[in-house]
């Protein structure tokens, strides 16, 4: 503004004071025909243009003058206009005109078949839009109110806790090198995508060397101690899942209801002379027995299973093994470890608690109508270098079968965990990828 | 939140606004149609509990009632005149209560236990007897070395019964005498599966109920497992007895220790007896310790408790 005050309109109209800049939008028009506008020659020229563009309108010649206004007036000529396209032509076409407005009727001389179209548009816009939504809250909602489902007891998921031993003789006996936490890592990683995406409940149990079972006695018997908190921790939770560190879970899809507790009766053997490596006589030929307790498949039903393990060549193995809350297994868990038997016995049971399962299994007759053995692929596939170093479709990991589980047993004498870890953790990714991805990853190879 | 009015029954809506919506008709309809599918389903479902209830096992504990008694005799050891006495004891006492008398020999379990002490047949015999009578409730196991002094009394009235059971039982002893650590639970009498006494030293498997079922078989087994049998306890089967009841609670848990005439009164001569464990006159049982040490054929100490008994069996 170039003056300090603003000057007083003249009782005529107008303005007094001439020589102001022009575009200050001190220039006012007297009356309403640009006839008698300002004699301002700049501004009237834009006005004189803007008039010839807009007829029968009321135009404020002044406010076309400022640069601005110029430019913008010049930048919206150059832009494609359907408004004025439309009022060259004189009617609007509703369609193009109207998308997205509710404005109806008027559609001029498109008859019946463009109000069917207009209305297939419509609708399928609002078809697309609704799609889109759904898209969206699947996006976002779907996989939670899944995991809702599967976590509570009506999914079943709560049935079932994993217990991962995990920082085996930590601190103590072994100082943890770069590996050994990158095992540790990753195996933990594995177990809680697993448990997350069922709803299981996954408690990492330190095994930490204790003093407790450091006594030549006791050693590595922590598994019962451990098993036995899990199952005052989770009071609600049926089955309880031990996993060794060294254990890769390969197939997320495959939850342990399907894969095994559905149909527990189908998947299980309870009568161990269909794999007997240990050579166990089987049923037990004490004639005192009842006939439970020389029976060859326990009493059959699948209710009286309380410990599902696996075989491998050399017997027994738990390094995976689901244990049932019950009574039964209160009762196993205490008779498992006993002083006078370990003291007895300890320089033979190389393997401890596993050692002495195949004990009591062999010498206690009640604890073999509770014991229902897996084929060794279904929970507890080994590597090759674990049980010979061959394809033993009974023992080792069969890659196109989708085998559920690898258990890298025995790695660490003599062979490398993380390796192992690291190979089945690749394939177990390729196993698990979303079909999206998948497709991609077909995409790439087949340019390549 | 919070409504002025009631949200029912306010005076704007109108009288016809619910059954708009629902007609009278369509809604008692569906009434029926609901009711008819609650019936259905819980007849589907009692139907389907009792179907998978009723079906049996071989492993259920089916005892719902009944007594055997198991009497180990050692027919090698034994005259016949002694096994004699022994039975006529047992069968008269069957006879009065409607119980059930099972006899082993300890010949028929050698091959089981080997080179082990032959007291430890026991346990194969007690398992025989429920393999034998699987639908019997208890199982009472009396020493060769004792008679029942008092046929009158049943094993109901004297120790099963809930309320005596619990009176009697001893609660926060030391398993052990006189000082282990480990002591008894306070039970209830349907925690209890097996009833027995101690006497000076050591729990006394002489004498003792067992009730059928799961428990029974898990520390039968347990008992006897070879392991313990290796190892050369100084008295066999007894330490076996003590070791495994304060090295696991699961079995602890099930037992109960009643005073040791209940069930197992020494006799006067013999030692070892807990306090207040000697015979007294009305007790239900004597048992003559000194006679299961020694290898002679007759127990002598055993003849006047026997003539005692005869009379009063006569008599009443």
């Amino acid at each position: 503004m170039s003056l300090s005050r603003s000057p007083s309109p003249h009782p005529g109209g107008g303005w007094s004071s001439p020589g102001l800049t022009p575009g200050s939008g001190a220039s006012t028009p007297r009356g309403y025909s640009p006839a008698t506008l300002a004699p301002n020659g700049i501004s009237w020229a834009a006005a004189k243009a803007k008039s010839d563009e807009v007829r029968k309108y009321p135009s404020f010649s002044t406010r076309n003058s400022g640069f601005f206004s110029r430019q913008k007036h010049k930048i919206s000529t150059r832009l494609p206009s359907f408004r004025s396209h439309a009022s060259r032509h004189g009617y609007v076409d509703k369609v193009v005109y109207g998308r997205g407005h509710s404005h109806t009727g008027g559609a001029g001389g498109w008859g019946p078949l463009g109000r069917l179209r207009l209305m297939f548009r419509r609708g399928r816009t609002r078809v697309v839009f609704g799609l889109f939504l759904l898209w969206i809250g699947y996006l976002f909602l779907w996989s939670t109110l899944v995991q809702l489902y599967r976590r509570s007891p009506l999914g079943g998921g709560p049935k079932f806790v994993i217990i991962l031993g995990s920082n085996v003789e930590g601190g103590v006996m072994e100082w943890k090198g770069a590996r050994e936490w990158a095992i540790e890592r990753n195996s933990i990683w594995n177990k809680q995508q697993y448990a997350q995406r069922w709803g299981y409940q996954l408690e990492i149990a330190n095994m930490l060397a204790k003093k407790r079972y450091s006594h030549e006695w006791r050693e590595s018997w922590e598994k019962g101690d451990v098993i036995r908190e899990a199952m005052r921790k989770y009071p609600k939770a049926e089955w309880f899942w031990w996993l060794d560190l060294n254990t890769w879970i390969m197939e997320y899809r495959t939850s342990l209801q399907s894969h095994i507790f559905n149909d527990l009766g189908s998947h299980v053997y309870r009568d161990i002379n269909e794999y007997n490596p240990l050579n166990i006589t089987h049923p037990l030929p004490e004639f005192f027995l009842d006939d439970l307790g020389r029976a060859l498949e326990g009493d059959g039903n699948p209710d009286s299973l309380h410990l599902l393990l696996s075989q491998d060549c050399s017997g027994f193995n738990l390094g995976s093994f689901f244990l049932r809350r019950s009574v039964w297994t209160e009762r196993l868990i205490d008779a498992w470890w006993d002083p006078v038997m370990y003291e007895q016995m300890h320089m033979q049971w190389e393997h401890k608690e596993q050692d002495a399962l195949e004990y009591i299994y062999q010498s206690q007759a009640w604890v073999r109508s509770g014991v229902g053995f897996l084929p060794q692929r279904k929970i507890n596939a080994f590597p090759p270098g674990a049980c010979g170093d061959g394809n033993d479709p009974g023992v080792h990991y069969q890659e196109e079968e989708h085998d559920f589980l690898v258990n890298m047993a025995g790695c660490s004498f003599g062979r490398d965990c993380w390796g192992e870890i690291y190979n089945y953790r690749a394939i177990s990714n390729e196993h698990n990828r979303s079909w999206w991805q998948s497709l991609l990853d077909r995409l790439r190879s087949a340019r390549e | 939140m919070q409504f002025a009015l009631p949200p029912r029954r306010s005076p704007n809506s109108l009288p016809g606004a619910h059954s708009s919506r629902l007609p009278l008709y369509r809604r008692k309809q569906l009434k029926t149609v609901a009711i008819f599918a609650v019936a259905i389903l819980t007849l589907l479902y009692l139907v389907s509990h009792l179907f998978f209830s009723s079906s049996t096992s071989i492993g259920a504990p089916a005892g719902t009632a009944g007594v055997v008694i198991v009497t180990l005799l050692d027919r090698q050891s034994l005259s016949q005149s002694y096994i004699d006495k022994i039975i006529a004891n047992r069968e008269d006492y069957a006879k009065r209560h409607g119980y059930t008398n099972f006899f082993a020999s300890v010949s028929d379990y050698e091959e089981a236990i080997s080179d082990d002490p032959r007291s430890w047949a026991l346990i194969p015999a007690v398992r025989h007897a429920m393999a034998a009578h699987p639908k019997s409730k208890y199982f009472f196991h009396l020493s060769p070395h004792a008679l029942i002094m008092n046929p009158t009394t049943s094993l109901k009235s004297h120790l099963l019964d809930r309320t005596r059971l619990e009176s009697v039982m001893l609660k926060d002893v030391p398993i052990v005498p006189p000082d282990s650590i480990i002591k008894t639970f306070a039970l209830e009498e349907k925690d209890v599966d097996f009833i027995l006494t101690q006497d000076s030293e050591d729990l006394s498997p002489s004498s003792f109920i067992l009730k059928n079922g799961d428990f029974a078989r898990f520390f039968l087994d347990l008992w006897f497992d070879p392991l313990f049998r290796n190892y050369n306890f100084a008295k066999a089967e007894i330490h076996g007895l003590d070791h495994i009841m304060q090295w696991h609670p699961t079995v602890l848990a099930r037992t109960a220790l009643v005073p040791q005439r209940m069930l197992n009164a020494y006799s006067k001569d013999s030692s070892g007896a807990s306090l207040d464990g000697s015979y007294k006159d009305g007790d239900f049982v004597i048992r003559f310790p000194a006679c299961d040490e020694g290898k002679a054929q007759d127990c002598d100490e055993l003849d006047p408790y026997y003539t005692m008994w005869w009379k009063k069996a006569k008599g009443s």
